[in-house]
């Protein structure tokens, strides 16, 4: 091999391919073996952990949506424009059989249910009790499904029984009814007069939300609906205070919501989805998630901390290589990229084995649950709604993602410090540590 | 052929309130395949002028030429370049990277050079084997001697095909076995391959082998003595 064959490749900038970049990375990386698996376990760890907080309150609050969607009106609403900010029993729609077709004509995938919602006053010869009266058109009702095997005593109504009723535990004891006892359900018109109708208890249930088992007479949409007459509506058109729309695919939400809205808004009518129709709740999961993402906070902090210690005294180990590299002719951009490597490998390996912990965490009461019913007691209602006994770890592809780049961009930004310290090493001042 | 001119090379530097000069006014010129001698007391600016002309330190008055381009008004990244494609050096100690073996040592430079993988490797265990390494290429810096290291670093200053070569005091952890086999070897490949080497060194060995020795005291040249071969020299030649 003479010299001939030397200076071959004309002078130009270094090259260091990625590849070779990267395997210089992962070796150094290993240099300190314990230290890098101690300070990988100790990131994957705290991610993991966060990984499973997070599966616990998405899971949770998922439960208690689901409760508060089926317990109340749906997905998405269709009722009378202005009916949310000032309820009452004369705004309805009083062509409801119209609505109907219009909604079956756009094609909703999943159940929609008319209901009639009204203000009364039931009373008894013992008391008299301000009511919310629900008039439920079947008994496969999401509301009338979900309240069936909390009936404490009775039986459901059947499908057009114009007098039965259903109370809640509360409101029975408030009115000292049992099942079979009538009580009369009185609403004021918007003339001014008083209509009564008279109902008789056919069954008790205990929804586990105070609010509801106070409050709630539920009946059939017939006996509901005569209230609507009495309004001057016209029983042929089916008149309703609302559809509940249920969504076979929840996940389709913001797609139908916006359809609805597109098909049927209109200066009477208004598609609300549930977030709309529940703004208390929004808020109430959004401050209670706050909790979960302070300590994710907390996680990112020990993330960029652990990085940082690490891959900087492994920096300042190797002042006099990068001094050698320097003198070789390797340029300050190829330094500063090859310790953020370091870096971005320590992050990503700490996420995976992070996602394998916590990610295995997760699929384990994703499916077995863990039952916080004698942690909670019966205190396990908020909102209107209600939180299982049994809670599953939940997440969504959105928070896998989420979270993967909320550690991947601590990961980053824990890398440029030590990766700027070794681009700054000049190689005389190296070369003589 | 002038391969380097060193004209009128001055460093100061401040130690504290004081004013440190570590050279001055020094006027060098190195031909092509020369085999030189940089020696001295210690403190004598030796390896000042060895970073100078290697680009790694900054002079404070003066110029450097390479091969007819002034280094000392490169910018940093031009003088990083330069000193891949043009450059080989060979420090006292820890001269190689931990976590690569020592075939990768040797192919690193020619790696950042761009040259094809089958050429960096052909070269890489051609000039291993030249410095008696070729059984031990696979391993890493820690799984070798003092005395393989440096030939290892010599293998590697070598393969990247540099016009100099700056090696400062390199037997100096060594040996007296490693000390005199490494030189034999530089001093067999600087014929061979006609690559100029410039040492800075204390060790007679390397001053018995060397064609010319310039003398540094006090940051200047006190002498410059071109000399025959010695007998050493004329056997290894």
């Amino acid at each position: 091999m003479s010299t001939r064959t030397l200076h071959t490749t004309a002078p130009g900038k270094a090259r260091l391919p990625l590849a070779t970049m990267l395997m210089l990375a992962w070796r150094n990386l290993w240099r300190h073996r314990r230290r890098t698996v101690v300070t990988l376990v100790s990131i994957a760890f705290g991610f993991g952990l966060a990984v499973v907080m997070i599966g616990f309150t998405d899971g949770g609050h998922n439960n208690m949506i689901r409760n508060a969607i089926k317990l109340g009106e749906g997905h998405i609403t269709v009722q009378p424009r202005g009916y949310l900010e000032n309820p009452a029993n004369h705004r309805y729609l009083a062509d409801g059989k119209a609505l109907a077709s219009q909604i079956q004509a756009l094609g909703v995938p999943g159940s929609v249910e008319p209901r009639i919602s009204l203000q009364v006053l039931a009373s008894t010869p013992a008391n008299s009790v301000g009511a919310g009266l629900e008039g439920l058109a079947s008994v496969d009702d999401a509301r009338a499904k979900m309240l069936q095997p909390r009936l404490i005593d009775g039986s459901w109504f059947e499908p057009g029984d114009e007098r039965g009723i259903v109370i809640g535990d509360g409101m029975a004891r408030k009115l000292k009814a049992r099942v079979g006892a009538k009580v009369v359900l009185m609403a004021g018109t918007q003339g001014g007069d008083s209509q009564a109708q008279l109902g008789r208890v056919r069954g008790i249930f205990d929804s586990r939300v105070d609010e509801m088992d106070d409050f709630l007479v539920l009946a059939d949409i017939g006996l509901a609906r005569l209230f609507l007459q009495g309004e001057g509506a016209d029983a042929s058109l089916a008149p309703v205070t609302r559809f509940a729309i249920f969504l076979d695919d929840p996940d389709a939400l913001a797609v139908w919501a916006q359809k609805l809205k597109t098909g049927l808004d209109s200066d009477t009518v208004v598609a609300l989805d549930w977030r709309e129709m529940m703004p208390q709740l929004v808020q109430f999961l959004f401050i209670d998630a706050a909790g979960s993402y302070i300590f994710l906070l907390l996680i990112l902090v020990l993330v960029v901390f652990g990085i940082v210690n690490t891959v900087l005294m492994s920096v300042l180990e190797r002042t006099r290589e990068f001094g050698l590299l320097r003198a070789l002719g390797l340029g300050r951009r190829h330094l500063l990229l090859l310790v953020f490597l370091e870096s971005l490998l320590l992050g990503l390996l700490a996420v995976a084995v992070g996602w394998l912990l916590g990610g295995g965490a997760h699929l384990w009461f994703a499916y077995q649950g863990v039952n916080i019913g004698a942690l909670m007691g019966d205190n396990t209602q908020m909102m209107g709604t209600f939180m299982d006994p049994i809670v599953y770890s939940e997440l969504s592809w959105e928070r896998v993602q989420q979270l993967t780049l909320l550690i991947f961009i601590a990961t980053l930004a824990s890398g440029i410090y030590p990766a700027i310290k070794a681009a700054r090493v000049t190689p005389v001042q190296a070369l003589r540590t | 052929m002038q391969l380097l001119q060193v004209q009128g090379i001055g460093k100061r530097y401040r130690q504290g309130e004081l004013e440190v000069r570590a050279l001055a006014d020094v006027e060098l010129t190195v031909t092509e395949g020369e085999f030189a001698a940089l020696v001295g007391p210690s403190g004598s600016g030796k390896t000042t002028l060895l970073n100078i002309i290697g680009g790694l330190d900054a002079p404070s008055e003066g110029k450097v030429l390479v091969n007819g381009k002034e280094i000392t008004a490169m910018p940093e990244a031009v003088l990083s370049s330069f000193r891949l494609f043009e450059l080989g050096f060979i420090f006292q100690a820890y001269n190689l990277v931990a976590v690569l073996t020592a075939l990768e040592n040797v192919e690193l430079v020619m790696v950042l050079q761009g040259r094809p993988e089958r050429e960096r490797r052909e070269r890489a265990r051609h000039y291993l084997e030249l410095v008696g390494l070729g059984k031990v290429m696979d391993r890493r810096p820690s799984a070798l001697s003092g005395g393989q290291q440096q030939r290892v670093a010599v293998a590697r200053a070598l393969a990247a095909g540099p016009r100099l070569v700056l090696a400062d005091e390199p037997t100096a952890n060594l040996d007296s076995e490693n000390a005199t086999a490494l030189l034999d070897i530089m001093y067999k490949l600087s014929k061979e391959e006609k690559t100029t080497f410039l040492f800075s060194t204390h060790d007679a060995r390397v001053m018995e082998r060397a064609q010319r020795i310039i003398t540094l005291r006090d940051g200047r040249i006190e002498s410059d003595e071109r000399r025959e071969q010695s007998s050493h020299a004329r056997a290894l030649a």
